[in-house]
């Protein structure tokens, strides 16, 4: 296992983050699945070891993790908060941080410039983060976390503001990356993301793990509610053309710059909505989100079954 | 239906109790030392170009404007300051800027502003997640940074003391004044050490820093300085102030008004060795802090 919980609690003075958790986290992808505040930002910090269990213990890889810092060489972070050093250019800012990994300068930039290559920004590499798009932004963070070569990858929200082509390669790189004998814990709201990494989840509400296992049966229950997209894209009128003839469009209206879809048939719209983004047929769509009222729904659902 | 109903999800049993994996061990733990210098590699970029290095240059600015004005007034032939009627030479006027402007104002202003802010500001901007996880202990993380305001500051205060010296002191009194500029620097450097490791603890330690720096450097310090007795000896300018090596204005009220502050000042080896001490022991507290504390962000 590479992440074990036992009867781990956080509380918050007299909030509770996460409530007798116990789990296992088998090697491999595995999904964190919950709506916001559901507790999987407090899960993520206390396995990083950047919170202190109010109750109960976190092994990773085998090790206690709060006040071991040593461990940090077998694990990439990538938080989930748009925070750098927005003056630094991206190549800087990721020889900087793998250097205190304990690596020499000439090293630490070789490094540096194979983690921005294998995100796809080594041609942006020398400007300024503070300059970059929110998809760079994801991606530089991403570089930072598998920079050093951990065995262990926690990417918290990573799809986050990336266009549809960025995400789908993304998670293609994380495939990738699982099946050269890395593990990853990848926290989600969005079902379809994770679902697209892999089939074990962890499905997280009101901070307790509500279940462990296989993706797919959820899945069939998300598809039967209706589903909301906001798409950020430049011409949203000829966006909202082209899906009024696609199946399972269920309403749509417009937003400054963006188009806010709701459709029953999630699976095929994303699928059809990547097709859109690679084919240019409707102009540039910038970034493709989901509220999190979508899990929520289903997570009442759940709960009130 | 539950999620106890959904088929192919199980219940959340236990603890599977796991292989486990080797511990680290493909590289060696890096010490705290060299984790604190790539630390103060990766701080000195971001705190030379922060605004609070454009706050830093303007106060370090004013006594740089005040020794150009003087040194108008001085070449323009207008009769020299005077106090009684006797006349202050330029190197007592450059004491008095040591004193009352830079170590009584701007040094503890720096250590303020700088040292309650070294953690802080990492975690307000929400980047202290990438420097915590990282393979160097947390205490590392301080020290570098510490170190780098350390850097900063006094890069800026001490050409501007330079400055100030060579505006206001006449070439001729140079080679008699300038080891008590050079004494100076160092009691500038030990002041910008002492204020920068006390407030760099009150940062770790504290949720509002600077507003508890502040009423301590602008309230306590001031007040304990003016009463008689014991309690100055629970401020750091006592002990700066004894190592202030100026001849001061000529002037005997003057004198004995200086005097009757100064003559209550420990030695100067004591002060030397209060100062270190406070510095090291808060330095060592700080990074004690920040090892044990969380830092939650906000959301």
């Amino acid at each position: 296992m590479i992440v074990t919980t036992e009867h781990l609690s956080k509380w918050y003075g007299q909030v509770s983050g996460l409530n007798d958790v116990t789990v296992a986290v088998p090697p491999g992808i595995t999904g964190l699945l919950g709506p916001n505040g559901a507790g999987k930002s407090t899960f993520m910090k206390l396995i990083t070891g950047q919170l202190k269990p109010s109750k109960g213990a976190v092994h990773v890889l085998g090790e206690p993790i709060w006040g071991n810092p040593a461990l940090y060489q077998r694990i990439g972070f990538c938080p989930e908060q748009d925070a750098f050093y927005e003056r630094m250019t991206g190549i800087d800012w990721v020889t900087a941080l793998v250097r205190l990994n304990g690596l020499s300068q000439d090293a630490a930039r070789a490094a540096a410039e194979r983690a921005l290559t294998a995100v796809d920004l080594m041609e942006a590499a020398n400007k300024k983060i503070g300059a970059y798009s929110k998809g760079m932004r994801q991606r530089v963070k991403m570089a930072q976390a598998i920079v050093h070569e951990p065995d262990l990858l926690i990417l918290d929200e990573p799809l986050t503001g990336m266009d549809p082509i960025m995400r789908r390669r993304t998670i293609r790189q994380i495939k990738d990356w699982a099946r050269a004998g890395k593990s990853i814990i990848v926290s989600s709201h969005i079902l379809h993301e994770v679902e697209a990494m892999t089939s074990n989840i962890l499905l997280i509400n009101n901070g307790r793990i509500l279940a462990e296992g296989n993706v797919h049966q959820i899945r069939d229950l998300i598809d039967t509610h209706p589903h909301t997209v906001f798409i950020r894209v430049a011409d949203p009128r000829a966006l909202a053309r082209t899906l009024l003839v696609e199946d399972g469009v269920i309403s749509m209206r417009f937003e400054p710059g963006a188009l806010v879809v709701e459709t029953a048939r999630p699976d095929a719209f994303y699928a059809r909505v990547t097709q859109m983004a690679a084919s240019g047929e409707v102009g540039v769509i910038d970034e493709v989100t989901s509220p999190d009222d979508n899990l929520q729904a289903v997570f009442q659902y759940l709960v009130k079954q | 239906m539950g999620v106890q109903g959904v088929q192919g999800v199980q219940e959340v049993q236990g603890v599977q109790k796991g292989q486990g994996t080797p511990g680290p061990g493909s590289s060696p733990a890096r010490s705290s030392f060299a984790g604190a210098a790539r630390i103060f590699d990766l701080s000195l970029g971001e705190l030379i170009w922060s605004r609070r290095t454009i706050f830093m240059a303007l106060i370090v600015g004013a006594p740089v404007l005040l020794a150009t004005i003087a040194r108008i007034v001085q070449a323009s032939g207008v009769a020299p300051l005077r106090v009684n009627g006797q006349g202050v030479d330029p190197a007592s006027i450059f004491g008095m800027i040591i004193w009352v402007l830079f170590l009584r104002f701007i040094v503890p202003v720096l250590g303020v502003f700088y040292g309650t802010s070294l953690i802080a500001d990492e975690v307000d901007d929400k980047t202290i997640t990438y420097l915590f996880t990282r393979p160097l202990r947390r205490g590392a993380v301080l020290l570098g940074k510490y170190l780098a305001y350390l850097a900063c500051t006094t890069l800026v205060v001490l050409p501007s003391v330079m400055i100030v010296y060579f505006m206001l002191v006449p070439l001729r009194d140079v080679a008699r004044t300038f080891p008590a500029l050079l004494t100076d620097l160092g009691l500038l450097s030990i002041g910008i050490a002492a204020y920068g490791a006390v407030f760099t603890m009150v940062g770790a330690w504290m949720k509002r820093p600077l507003v508890v720096g502040l009423v301590f450097t602008f309230g306590w310090e001031q007040f304990a300085m003016l009463m008689p007795g014991y309690l100055r000896r629970f401020t750091l300018a006592h002990y700066l102030q004894a190592l202030v090596p100026h001849a001061m204005p000529a002037d005997e009220s003057v004198t004995s008004l200086l005097q009757s502050v100064f003559s209550e000042s420990p030695s100067a080896p004591l002060s030397l060795f209060v100062l270190i001490t406070i510095t090291v022991l808060s330095l060592a507290w700080a990074m004690r802090i920040v090892e044990r504390k969380e830092y939650v962000l906000e959301q």
